[in-house]
């Protein structure tokens, strides 16, 4: 048996490296599997917590059900985002989108 | 048979050097681990885990460190394909599935529709900021927080609970139709938006709101 401690390593290690990418990335859409990542990092954490402490286990797989459905709309709508920023700015780069900044 | 294909010679040469690169990666790993595994020192469950951890760990970081945007991707992928592998390994089929399916058959693919709808295909080299090693020190504080977190706390009675999946679908539509209702509707405003977002702006031009309103309601 696999102790849940493997998992929430897995997990960490995950969610740390899509942070790094969120922070450290220009273009939009590596920002956005970056993030990707992270969501797939927490959706780890959810189903191994169902798994190994509920005894029902059932939440924790609804709640990964919902992030699964949360970031494939969040991706339909920013990659809208990101075409619209394209055809404006010619680029994808977050920081051409500065308009708000002073 | 490979030279009547219509492959451009580069991409001969990626696929080469990518199999390659992972074969060399992979065999070692897959060698210890299975003589660990004839060893009996770990079991057939741990080799899979171990398999899927160092899929998912080189994916993430081929994803957040390769500097052409479309090798980034392809990375993604193999992560989210070990990440499926994972929900497999803690028995619960149906994420796994969805997994698969909606990430696989739909994001990635709508990430490389977007990428191939921007940039990409003309200059698909992306340049990071100049942030990177306030972000590298940030993502090594953090997971070794975590790390540190999950090793230290005490986390009870554990059970390896099977989860059943006969009822899946009763018992959500049952406890939790609220919520479902909401992504339903979150879904659905998610879809507008992003059409409203990706019109053109020439469509806007011509399209008169009015008739287009009409036209939504005959």
């Amino acid at each position: 048996m696999i102790p849940l401690e493997n998992f929430l390593i897995l997990s960490g290690i995950l969610f740390a490296t899509g942070l790094y990418g969120v922070l450290a990335r220009r273009s939009a859409i590596l920002i956005l599997m970056s993030v990707e990542l992270m969501l797939a990092a927490v959706s780890i954490n959810f189903i191994a917590f169902a798994a190994y402490l509920d005894g029902e286990a059932f939440s924790g797989l609804v709640f990964a059900l919902f992030v699964i459905t949360v970031a494939a709309a969040e991706v339909g709508l920013a990659l809208g985002i990101v075409l619209r920023l394209f055809r404006e700015r010619r680029t994808s780069y977050v920081d051409a989108a500065d308009s708000l900044k002073w | 048979m490979i030279d009547r294909l219509p492959l451009p010679a580069q991409f001969d040469r990626l696929i080469i050097a990518g199999g390659t690169a992972v074969a060399l990666v992979m065999t070692p790993i897959l060698v210890v681990l299975l003589a660990l595994m004839i060893g009996d020192e770990i079991s057939a469950a741990e080799l899979v885990f171990w398999l899927a951890f160092t899929v998912i760990v080189a994916g993430a970081l081929g994803t957040v460190l390769l500097s052409n945007i479309v090798h980034a991707a392809l990375a993604l992928i193999a992560t989210l394909l070990g990440v499926a592998a994972i929900y497999l390994l803690l028995a619960t089929e149906f994420i796994a599935l969805v997994q698969i399916l909606v990430y696989g058959g739909g994001v990635v693919i709508l990430i490389i529709f977007g990428l191939m709808m921007t940039n990409a295909q003309a200059d698909p080299i992306v340049s990071d900021g100049s942030q990177k090693p306030f972000a590298a020190i940030v993502g090594l504080l953090l997971g070794s927080i975590f790390i540190a977190a999950a090793i230290d706390a005490e986390w009870g009675a554990q059970t390896t609970a099977v989860i059943p999946f006969r009822d899946f679908g009763a018992r959500l539509f049952r406890d939790f139709i609220v919520p479902v209702i909401i992504v339903g509707v979150l879904l659905d405003i998610a879809l507008s938006g992003a059409l409203i977002n990706a019109r053109s702006s020439s469509d806007d031009d011509e399209a008169e709101p009015a008739s287009e309103e009409s036209e939504a309601a005959s």
